[in-house]
């Protein structure tokens, strides 16, 4: 990115571009370099009796051994004991106890100081790996709901089907009960067409019947009626003598 | 040479160059900054930890007004804090023992909180001359001492950082010196000095922290009369 800055700056007036690309280079937050950031440590250096960094010992091992740093350390002492480069007095007492103070201290409290420090980072930690758990757990969870709403709508086309033949159902009763009905009424209207034509017939019957009832009966004169009578009587009489004739 | 007694409190020089501005900067390179990242080493953390819930605790009594003052005693703090701590080591000169400094410091910052009462709120701060409940014959008495005892703060707080440290500093010396001077005559004796000196640097290691607490927490209370 700085590169496109300093050729559009070349573009533009050359010594007050280049004058503004150099001043506000203070006001970048950022390295303005894609690289990868190197990782920080995540342990400080390793240290021998709290002050002296361990490539000491390993700079002099190849050449000292194991017992080389403090024999440097004796005989750096024991010179400037020897030769009163540093003279001891009371601020040795001193130094002496504010030593034994601070050594204790450390000694004492350093791991539990240390663990609080770590405590405090791991605090962060969890809380933002709780964040992303609850965010997994609802995420997770929502896809398993997903899956369930999905085995429902599957069910819900048989649902439908099941629905739909219902339906037909209901509609197929619906047209053979007014089927049903029509063949009915007219069933009936037909019936009554037959009766009425049955009323007439009988009417003509009964009708023709006793006209011609009447005219028999009235075509009886008394003479042929006390014929018949005679007739009547000799015709018992006969039976009645055939029959004593029998018995 | 002879160290006298009171060599340790003068302003050190060095071939003439006067390196009390160094004395007086060289904390600051014991904290390291704050960084971008999001989880630190255990130094910044501690550090940082230390450093909020100290001006949370501090700046609990105080109203809105008075939170304006969080980076300064934040500061404050933790600079008394590091000369103090740093003075008990030996050969070392600590700055907080010269009433220069500690006068330097208390009295513009008393100076500053009384200003901001008057300002801000006149009545209430004069109000605080006079305590509840007084009889009223005592009155004018009692507005005198008040103001007197307004006046005092200034002294008290630079004098009392002062003196703790300066005597605490004289005692290590006088009791290592002691100790140091009877250990070829009377070794038993000289181990009773030594222990006695243990005792007194555990004593000036609290003294040095607790002084620079006291020191943040007064002026904490004198703005929080006046804001």
């Amino acid at each position: 990115m700085l590169s496109r800055v300093v050729l559009v700056s070349a573009f533009l007036n050359h010594a007050l571009s280049l004058s503004l690309v150099q001043a506000s280079r203070s006001l970048h937050t950022t390295s303005q370099s894609l690289a990868p950031v190197p990782s920080l440590p995540e342990k400080g250096g390793k240290v021998r009796h709290g002050i002296f960094p361990e490539e000491i010992f390993q700079l002099l091992y190849p050449k000292t051994g194991v017992t080389g740093p403090y024999m440097l350390g004796t005989g750096l002492l024991l010179y400037m004991l020897s030769k009163e480069i540093y003279v001891i007095n009371h601020e040795t007492i001193a130094a002496l106890s504010i030593g034994t103070v601070i050594v204790y201290g450390v000694k004492k409290f350093g791991p539990d100081v240390a663990a609080f420090a770590d405590k405090l980072n791991q605090d962060k930690v969890a809380k933002a790996q709780e964040v992303k758990d609850l965010a997994m757990t609802s995420l997770s969870q929502a896809i398993e709901e997903e899956k369930k709403e999905q085995w429902r709508a599957e069910g819900r086309s048989l649902l439908f089907d099941a629905k739909k033949n219902n339906v037909a159902m209901l509609l197929e009763t619906n047209y053979r009960e007014r089927l049903h009905m029509v063949t009915h009424e007219v069933k009936r209207r037909l019936d009554y067409q037959v009766a009425l034509q049955d009323l007439n017939r009988r009417m003509e019957q009964e009708h023709m019947v006793n006209w011609v009832e009447k005219s028999v009966v009235g075509s009886i004169t008394p003479q042929q009626e006390k014929e018949s009578i005679a007739k009547c009587i000799s015709d018992l009489k006969a039976l009645a003598k055939s029959t004593q004739a029998m018995a | 040479m002879m160290l006298s007694f009171f060599d340790q409190f003068l302003s050190p020089t060095f071939l003439g160059i006067p390196l009390i501005a160094l004395a007086l900067t060289l904390p600051w390179v014991l904290f390291p900054k704050p960084t971008t990242k999001w989880l630190n080493n255990r130094t910044v953390t501690l550090q940082s930890w230390f450093i909020n819930r100290f001006t949370q605790q501090l700046l609990l009594p105080l109203n809105l007004s008075g939170h304006k003052w969080a980076a300064l005693f934040a500061s404050l703090m933790v600079f008394l804090l590091s000369l103090n701590m740093l003075g008990l080591l030996p050969y070392t000169f600590t700055p907080t023992t010269q009433l220069s400094l500690n006068m330097g410091l208390a009295v513009p910052l008393w100076l500053a909180t009384v200003i901001i009462g008057m300002r801000t709120q006149p009545t209430v701060a004069l109000g605080h001359l006079l305590p509840e409940g007084t009889p009223t014959p005592l009155i004018p008495v009692l507005i005198i001492i008040e103001t007197i005892s307004l006046f005092i703060r200034p002294l008290a707080l630079g004098v009392r950082l002062t003196a703790n440290l300066t005597a605490g500093h004289l005692l290590i010396q006088l009791i290592a010196t002691a100790a140091f001077v009877l250990a070829p005559m009377m070794p038993t004796v000289a181990i009773l000095t030594a222990t006695v000196l243990f005792l007194l640097t555990l004593l000036e290691v609290a003294v040095a922290m607790i002084q620079a607490y006291v020191f943040v927490l007064l002026l904490s209370l004198y703005l929080q009369e006046n804001v």
